[in-house]
């Protein structure tokens, strides 16, 4: 078997043209390794006059996809796949938005508009409207989460571009699902694709907001950018385009007008030797094996685990992680068979 | 530069649509103001323009009386656009008016790749026509439910329960414009504040791409001082 994948991280983000505040946000961290899961995440702000704490909310966003990503990537195990598949699409995007709520909610009650504090909580959460982009790659799995617009772009092994997330049908206009309309985790896109070879693992998962899509003037355009950008990464490294990329985000925002972020995790070609203190070429699933089982985000010591979390900010109100989790029966006695490639499920995530 | 990976870069298009109403009410000083204040306006939309250069502002013009009709066909870019003055002949056929913007609506002929349009009504009567079937065939269009709204009702005898039909929200509604002054300021508005609010993001989206949706007034009509030398 070869290695499993690990992989390295590039985050950068540009201040739409002729704006006078970057209203996107950007969290990355992780190599892959088992116990250090790749977490991605970009959220969009809305912006404008009617959305003016949006860069607020958009890092709010950011800073609790990071928290959640890792949570969630530290319990990927074989045998708990299928369980973690039903919390990864029920659970998890109901957490995300209860709590980016509360906080939001906790954030203007500490420093309220002139509104004032007992302004309708529609309304304030509105003032803080954010989209939001999350991916977690941990071995053997790579999730993704989509709530409104921006990409998810993936390249595989052999070149070809998909985006996995992108809806059927495009909301026309600047029109998006965002994190501040009720019962938002409704509009959550989810997609979900077992790892179980590492060769044929996705090579770039690249996460980006609208600014940089919406600057082509065609969809293949954009998909041309992201197998241009794999290429010059192929040839030349993450460090070999580091001083690039942050150059043709601005040439972007001049034709979008808008924020533009690029969050990417490219697979090195190292399988990670000598990272998480595994063994150069190892399976770093065998770490699975010698890792504490990590607690489930929901029950017991789930809130504790929270506020270990080194990105909380303990000074907002804690996650929804008392809610229950997949009514499962015993998760950890069922059995995946991740044995048949790589698979993708994609669909939104609609509630029986 | 030239080693930006992708296809062509490219800004995107807002279509903004007179709807004007040339009966003949119209005639007289209404007309004359009517090209006055939109000819005033054309300079401030430039300006509104050139402040968002990820948006290229595309104008054209139809005029309802008997019949509706083109009087700019074509979208020309803000910057090319010169006024040619509109003139009275007859009823006020909104309802044909509004099914050659449906048409219009339609992808193709709109881009995907597309801000929301903008359609300006402006009108001094009632309609003469079955108006409910021509703003059906907006409502038809992915386009047309997107598109920002605005009307001017000019004078006491403005139909304004049409025209706040046709805004389809109840939050927003008819600009009274009833002296020369306020119409001036009203094209002025909806010549600018319109096309911001096109172009800027909204929540509000469904997911699903085509379902009509009732954001927050992106846009909020200005109050008019009243002009007490000349009202109509």
């Amino acid at each position: 078997m070869s290695a499993l994948a690990t992989w390295d991280i590039l985050e950068t983000s540009v201040i739409g043209y002729g704006k006078g505040l970057n209203q996107d946000s950007v969290r990355t961290g992780g190599t892959g390794a088992a116990t250090d899961p790749v977490v991605l995440a970009v959220a969009d702000g809305h912006g404008s006059a009617s959305y003016p704490r949006s860069d607020i909310g958009a890092r709010f966003a950011a800073e609790l996809f990071a928290a959640k990503g890792r949570e969630f990537g530290a319990l990927v195990r074989t045998g708990r796949l299928p369980w973690l598949r039903d919390y990864a699409r029920y659970e998890l995007p109901e957490q995300l938005v209860r709590d980016w709520q509360a906080r939001v909610w906790a954030h203007w009650g500490r420093q309220p508009g002139p509104e004032g504090a007992d302004a309708p909580r529609e309304e304030v959460l509105r003032l803080y409207g954010s989209t939001l982009v999350g991916a977690v790659l941990a071995p053997g799995l790579f999730v993704a989460w989509q709530l409104g617009d921006g990409d998810l772009t993936v390249v595989d092994p052999d070149g070809r571009v998909r985006l996995p997330l992108a809806p059927e049908r495009a909301e026309l206009g600047d029109e998006t699902a965002s994190l501040c309309l009720p019962e938002a985790w409704h509009l959550v896109r989810v997609h979900w694709e077992p790892l179980p070879e590492p060769a044929r693992a996705p090579r770039l998962v690249a996460l980006s907001t609208d600014g940089l899509s919406k600057s082509f003037a065609s969809d293949a355009g954009f998909t041309e950018f992201t197998s241009g950008l794999y290429a010059r990464l192929a040839s030349r490294g993450l460090p070999g385009i580091e001083d690039d990329v942050p150059r043709w985000l601005e040439a972007a925002s001049r034709h979008s007008g808008d924020d533009t972020t690029l969050a990417l995790a490219l697979r090195a070609e190292d399988g990670g030797a000598g990272r998480d203190g595994g063994v150069a070429g190892a399976d770093p699933r065998e770490a699975w094996a010698r890792a504490p089982e990590p607690a489930r985000p929901w029950g017991p010591g789930a809130e504790t685990e929270a506020e270990a979390d080194p990105t909380s900010d303990l000074s907002d109100p804690p996650s929804s992680l008392s809610n229950p989790g997949p009514n499962l029966s015993d998760p950890l006695s069922e059995r995946s068979d991740p044995t048949g490639g790589t698979r993708n499920d994609d669909e939104e995530t609609e509630r029986p | 530069m030239s080693d930006l990976p992708g296809g062509a870069m490219a800004n995107r298009p807002v279509h903004f649509i007179w709807l004007l109403d040339t009966s003949y009410s119209m005639s007289g000083e209404k007309i004359g103001q009517l090209n006055y204040a939109i000819r005033e306006a054309i300079p401030e939309m430039r300006s509104v323009a050139d402040d968002n250069p990820a948006a290229q502002l595309l104008l054209r013009t139809i005029t309802f009386s008997t019949t509706a009709r083109w009087h700019h066909k074509d979208p020309v870019k803000v910057h090319d656009f010169t006024w040619q003055d509109v003139t009275p002949d007859g009823t006020t056929n909104l309802g044909e008016a509004l099914a050659l913007v449906a048409g219009e609506l339609r992808t193709p002929p709109m881009p995907e790749r597309a801000l929301k349009p903008v359609i300006a009504l402006v009108s001094d009567g009632a309609p003469t026509d079955d108006w409910r079937a021509g703003l059906r065939a907006i409502e038809a269009t992915p386009w047309g439910r997107k598109a920002v709204r605005v009307a001017i009702a000019i004078g006491a005898d403005a139909d304004r329960g049409v025209l706040q039909e046709f805004l389809a929200n109840p939050e927003l509604r008819p600009l009274d414009a009833n002296s020369p002054k306020q119409l001036a300021a009203a094209i002025r508005w909806a010549s600018t504040a319109a096309v911001k609010a096109a172009s800027q993001p909204v929540a509000g989206g469904n997911g699903a791409g085509d379902g009509p949706t009732k954001p927050a007034a992106p846009y909020a009509p200005p109050v008019l001082a009243t002009d007490d030398d000349d009202v109509w």
